[in-house]
């Protein structure tokens, strides 16, 4: 089992994959945020857990993260950094899905705008996704290899 | 692990995350303020975006005045919400017409009801913007009077008042 798990993390090829997938789902995920970012800001609300004046700058800047770190990956800028931004937000997401699980909490303002987005997922699916993500972004981490596809003068 | 060379790097992407959010916000037709409102007891939650549909000055803010003008008999209530909110519950006598399917629902609501007819448009309450989005709309058409009763079938029905 051990000898499964190094080979995993020293493949090339599974860490390139999973930078790629990393970055084309931050890329995609940010995209509908950056062109709504009133109706991403209405979901920030619906977690019920940050300080309202918070609410705003959070649904400004957090897509730009998601899209910045995302195309760091793709091209392969500052690859440690950029996945470590990724795992960062990963748990951030499976800490806030987890705390609305445990504590019953589900926002539906009823509203057009955000079914039409297709904000409205459960909670539990989300939860797996994001720990599938992580799992992707440990590998890409912690790989010490000599990583295929980066800009070569950038790390 | 150089963490000093990762701190940096982090540094510049965020950096630059942060500056091109801020520009790009700026400049966006869809831009939001740097601050929203999102206490309930100060009306309908908005993030203030420059196409911002809330409109504070349609606000029907009480239930009471709601029903009073309910009672009058003169206005056309509209509810926003989807169908099948709708046909769960609404204020009896009301119109439905789903944000959503405004385009297709139109052309008959002009051929049935006058633009001077009085209205007040209804949804989810103050965490749900679809009514404003739905007196805008029916004011683009020509509607003169429209008015939006921001706490919506929720509060309606909280309040004991009949509902169909």
């Amino acid at each position: 089992m051990n000898k499964v798990m190094k080979n995993a993390l020293e493949n090339s090829w599974i860490e390139l994959a999973s930078r790629w997938i990393l970055g084309l789902t931050f890329i995609y995920a940010s995209y509908h945020k950056i062109l709504a970012p009133a109706d991403f800001a209405k979901i920030v609300y619906g977690y019920d857990l940050f300080p309202h004046i918070a609410i705003n700058l959070i649904a400004i800047v957090l897509p730009f993260m998601e899209l910045v770190a995302g195309l760091a990956l793709i091209l392969g800028i500052y690859p440690r950094s950029a996945v470590l931004i990724i795992n960062g937000m990963l748990v951030a997401f499976i800490i806030i899905l987890s705390i609305n699980l445990i504590r019953g909490h589900e926002f539906d303002c009823g509203c057009f705008s955000i079914k039409k987005a297709g904000y409205l997922s459960s909670t539990e699916p989300m939860l797996v996704r994001d720990i599938i993500y992580l799992i992707l972004g440990i590998q890409a981490f912690f790989f010490r290899g000599l990583r295929k596809g980066c800009v070569p003068f950038r790390h | 692990m150089d963490l000093k060379k990762l701190a940096k790097e982090i540094s510049l992407l965020l950096g630059v995350a942060v500056v091109l959010a801020l520009v790009v916000n700026y400049f966006s037709l869809t831009g939001i303020a740097l601050v929203g409102r999102w206490d309930t007891s100060q009306g309908v939650i908005t993030a203030h975006a420059k196409n911002d549909v809330v409109v504070d000055k349609l606000n029907i803010e009480n239930v009471k005045i709601a029903k009073l003008i309910y009672d009058s008999g003169k206005t056309l209530f509209v509810d926003a919400r989807s169908r099948d909110n709708y046909d769960d519950g609404h204020i009896p006598g009301a119109v439905s017409m789903p944000v959503g399917e405004f385009n297709n629902l139109i052309d008959s609501f002009i051929d049935q009801h006058s633009v001077d007819q009085p209205i007040v448009t209804y949804c989810s309450g103050r965490t749900c913007a679809d009514s404003h989005n739905l007196a805008r709309l029916l004011m683009d058409f020509g509607f003169s009077d429209v008015k939006v009763f921001i706490d919506g079938f929720p509060e309606w029905k909280a309040e004991g008042y009949a509902i169909e």
